[in-house]
């Protein structure tokens, strides 16, 4: 058998000093687990300190999450949907009164009242009200001025197909998932808005197969060219900025998967990446059993409670990228019907399991980083995504798309309002209706099989799904999408079999 | 440079008494509040007023000092900062000067850097930047702002004086930690990412000197991934197949290779594992694997066997990976 811990093979340096000793932290917690039994998931501990957090609030040392208020807010919320906890009528009132103070009149989501607009509060308040929020007056879901988010979000639109997250502010590709959830949400999409953005997304994969923060545009310097858009984008040099990280790599996985849904899979506009480096890349980032199975984000580094979600959420996208799923390559003598039976996750999802419930839950409730440090509201909520998509394997369902697709009633764009459109797009509305139609369809058709959960330490461990692309649970994908584009989806009728 | 006492508050301070505080919260009582300290609720009380009034001042660059000092990640606090310098044209290298100190306590703050980023826009003054950021590594050598950033002023200025001792400066960052990921990351940018340098115009003898030096790196310690993903990126940009460097790999992946009888000879191209090293080494394992199935007929046989020798005993916390490429493997 290998043995147990990583090697510096006789040639320490600073990295595998620190490797060694977390993996001596770890295998402590191995050694001494809490219980005789399985691991458990404390689930009361960890709601109480949710429901202290949100209800009572954060203690001085958050103030450096001032600017983050609609992520303190999301985080909590959505980490108590995964625990299958619901927030009673007074509270969501509460909290849909509390987001909508962060809504800038320009538009878009600040960090906190009068702070100014920016794509990941933006992100965090509209999935946040996807929790918490309703149709009709004071219900939060109408009160989001969806044409100026609109507005919002070109404002920030460079030439390199990027955005700014926020004016004057940087570009990244956190930004860019947080503006497309946003708007595949809200049906703002257009083809404008993505223009050039997958091909940006495209140039941030590095030689190891993540995604790196952004990539540095040149453009060909050409003298009659005054303005930078006017000039010509060259496809080379386009340097990614920053190595290879697991948040970055899952935003920009992410962020494609939603372009393709909107543009349809028979697409040839999108660039192509390299799936079998990026699919390299994720299944390296899995730390050994010394590491209790964890995720680190980047070659060389730590396992992170949080990369349970960054990269063992990004699994699941793969086979939107075209990655033949393991199935496929098992021989034709294997039939449909054995499929349900087989994982087919390409990470080791009971390691994951282990490390979270072993080494990431606190003694007062939240989850952290690892051992020694403290719960935090960002660890709890990325931890409990990761246990999430380490339990449940959901996948694009040809089925469960065709039901929804049966469903789906002609109801106008339902999106921006006409003025909103420039008059020169006026005559591809119909493209649009069929645009949005497609993305509805391919976003809320991702469905969990029957069979194909794997939840360690027995079902009182269990959680609830996420949503692979939003990070929302589907009910509360559904209920947002349901009503911005106007459609009644039809709930999950019980199959045996899958007929595709 | 004004000097701020965080102990003071603008409520009490006869200078503020015409701005207007405004409070977060206005009427209702929120979701998951934050318990500020009062330094901070009457800094941030007041930065609102100043946000409504419009004021651009000197004072504004203090009270923005004061709140970005104790909570950095303030962006709007940056952005109207930003706003208010160049409407005063304060002296951009007094603002830098603030930010070497600032920078400093707050590595991992975006808005730390991209303030930064900013004035660089305008100064263009690149000089003593790298400098700065090896003091800034110093601290902390794999910051991931501080490698981006880096990587920034060199392509946007794109200045063969700037470019001059970088590969030096990646050499460096690798002796001091040869698993550092992100001195490698840096090393294949500087070489094979952001343009051709002058000297660099011979792909081949570059891709040759990338390998030969990946290779003495892997030799001191073959279980470092950062290495191997190198050799890796190399390869593939350059166009060189797995195969032509079985013979190196195959002593780290614990197989015979061709020049074992030759031990006495020192083959500088193909250095040997240092003693001490763990073999065979993972990385070795899936490199070999990978040159037998693009050779592809029975040596795909071969392959499967070391995948197998990986998902049982080598990396068995990656068996349904390896699993997966044996099945894939000459399907794809």
């Amino acid at each position: 058998m290998t043995a147990l811990f990583s090697s510096d093979d006789c040639y320490p340096s600073a990295t595998s000093d620190l490797q060694a000793h977390t993996e001596h932290v770890l295998s402590e917690r191995r050694a001494k687990p809490r219980t005789d039994k399985e691991p458990s998931l404390d689930k009361n501990n960890h709601i109480q300190f949710l429901a202290r957090n949100l209800l009572q609030g954060f203690p001085s040392r958050y103030t450096s999450q001032d600017a983050s208020q609609p992520w303190l807010s999301f985080w909590t919320l959505h980490s108590l949907s995964i625990l299958q906890v619901s927030l009673d009528p007074g509270n969501k009132q509460k909290a849909i009164d509390t987001i909508l103070t962060w809504q800038h009149p320009d538009g878009g989501f600040g960090g906190g009242p009068g702070q100014a607009a920016h794509l990941l509060p933006t992100y965090a308040s509209v999935c946040a009200l996807a929790i918490s929020g309703r149709p009709g007056p004071g219900g939060g879901w109408d009160q989001i001025k969806r044409d100026k988010v609109y507005a919002f979000f070109m404002s920030l639109k460079q030439p390199d197909g990027s955005f700014l997250v926020a004016h004057h502010a940087e570009v990244d590709v956190r930004g860019i998932y947080c503006l497309l959830v946003t708007a595949t949400l809200l049906n703002i999409l257009t083809p404008e808005l993505i223009a050039g953005t997958a091909e940006f997304l495209a140039s941030c994969q590095t030689y190891e197969g993540g995604f790196a923060s952004s990539s540095q545009p040149y453009f060909s310097a050409t003298p009659d060219s005054e303005t930078e858009s006017a000039k010509a984008l060259l496809d080379k040099p386009r340097p990614p900025l920053g190595e290879a990280h697991g948040g970055y790599t899952f935003c920009a996985v992410a962020s494609l998967v939603l372009i393709q849904s909107f543009e349809g899979q028979e697409s040839t506009r999108l660039p192509q990446i390299n799936v079998r480096n990026l699919l390299r890349w994720l299944v390296q980032m899995q730390g050994t059993a010394a590491e209790l199975g964890g995720f680190k984000g980047r070659t060389n580094k730590l396992v992170d409670g949080c990369y349970s979600w960054w990269v063992g959420g990004a699994f699941s996208l793969l086979s939107s990228l075209g990655l033949a799923p393991p199935h496929e390559h098992s021989g034709a003598e294997e039939g449909a019907e054995s499929w349900d039976d087989v994982d087919d996750a390409l990470f080791n999802r009971e390691a994951l399991q282990t490390y979270i419930l072993m080494a990431c839950q606190h003694h007062a409730g939240g989850l952290v980083d690892k051992p020694p440090k403290g719960p935090d509201a960002y660890h709890t909520m990325y931890c409990l995504a990761g246990l999430a998509s380490a339990q449940h394997t959901l996948s694009p369902s040809a089925s469960r798309k065709a039901e929804i697709r049966r469903a789906w009633k002609n109801t106008g764009t339902g999106g921006l309002s006409a003025s909103t459109i420039p008059p020169s797009q006026s005559d591809i509305d119909d493209e649009f209706g069929d645009l949005r139609k497609n993305v509805f369809l391919e976003t809320l058709s991702w469905h969990e099989e029957t069979g194909t959960q794997c939840i360690l330490g027995g079902a009182q461990n269990k959680v609830n799904a996420t949503h692979p692309l939003f990070n929302l649970t589907v009910t509360h994908s559904e209920g947002i999408m349901g009503h911005f584009y106007r459609q009644t989806i039809p709930p999950v009728s019980i199959r045996m079999k899958q007929p595709e | 440079m004004t000097t701020t006492t965080t102990t003071d508050l603008y409520s009490d301070d006869p200078q503020w008494v015409d701005v207007t505080p405004i409070p977060q919260y206005d009427g209702i009582n929120p979701v998951a509040p934050i318990l500020y300290t009062d330094e901070y609720k009457d800094a941030t009380d007041y930065f609102r007023g100043v946000l409504k009034s419009g004021e651009k001042s000197e004072r504004v660059l203090e009270l923005t000092e004061r709140v970005i000092r104790m909570n950095p990640a303030h962006y709007t606090a940056w952005q109207y900062r930003y706003q208010t310098i160049l409407a005063l044209g304060t002296p951009l290298d007094e603002e830098i000067t603030l930010m070497n100190d600032i920078a400093m306590d707050h590595l991992k703050t975006y808005q730390v850097w991209h303030h930064r980023r900013l004035i660089l826009t305008q100064t263009k003054q690149a000089a003593q930047e790298l400098a700065f950021l090896v003091k800034v590594l110093g601290l902390d050598n794999k910051n991931y702002h501080t490698w981006a950033y880096r990587q920034w002023i060199l392509s946007h200025f794109s200045d063969d004086d700037l470019w001059r001792h970088e590969l030096e400066f990646v050499d460096s960052m690798l002796r001091d930690d040869i698993r550092n990921n992100s001195a490698w990351h840096h090393r294949f940018f500087v070489l094979f990412e952001a343009g051709v340098r002058a000297g660099d115009e011979d792909r081949e003898a570059l891709a040759r000197q990338e390998i030969l030096y990946s290779k003495e790196r892997i030799s001191l310690a073959p279980n470092n991934a950062s290495a191997w993903n190198y050799l890796r990126g190399v390869l593939d940009r350059s166009g060189t197949e797995y195969s032509s460097l079985a013979g190196f790999v195959e002593p780290y992946a614990g197989l015979p290779g061709p020049t074992a009888s030759d031990a006495d000879t020192i083959d500088t191209e193909n250095p040997a594992p240092q003693p001490g090293a763990r073999l065979p080494s993972v990385a070795a394992l899936e490199f070999m694997a990978d040159v037998y199935e693009k050779q592809g007929g029975e040596r795909l046989a071969d392959a499967r066997k070391l995948w197998t020798s990986l998902a049982r005993e080598h990396d068995t916390i990656r068996q349904k990976y390896w699993e997966y490429r044996s099945t894939a493997a000459g399907k794809l």
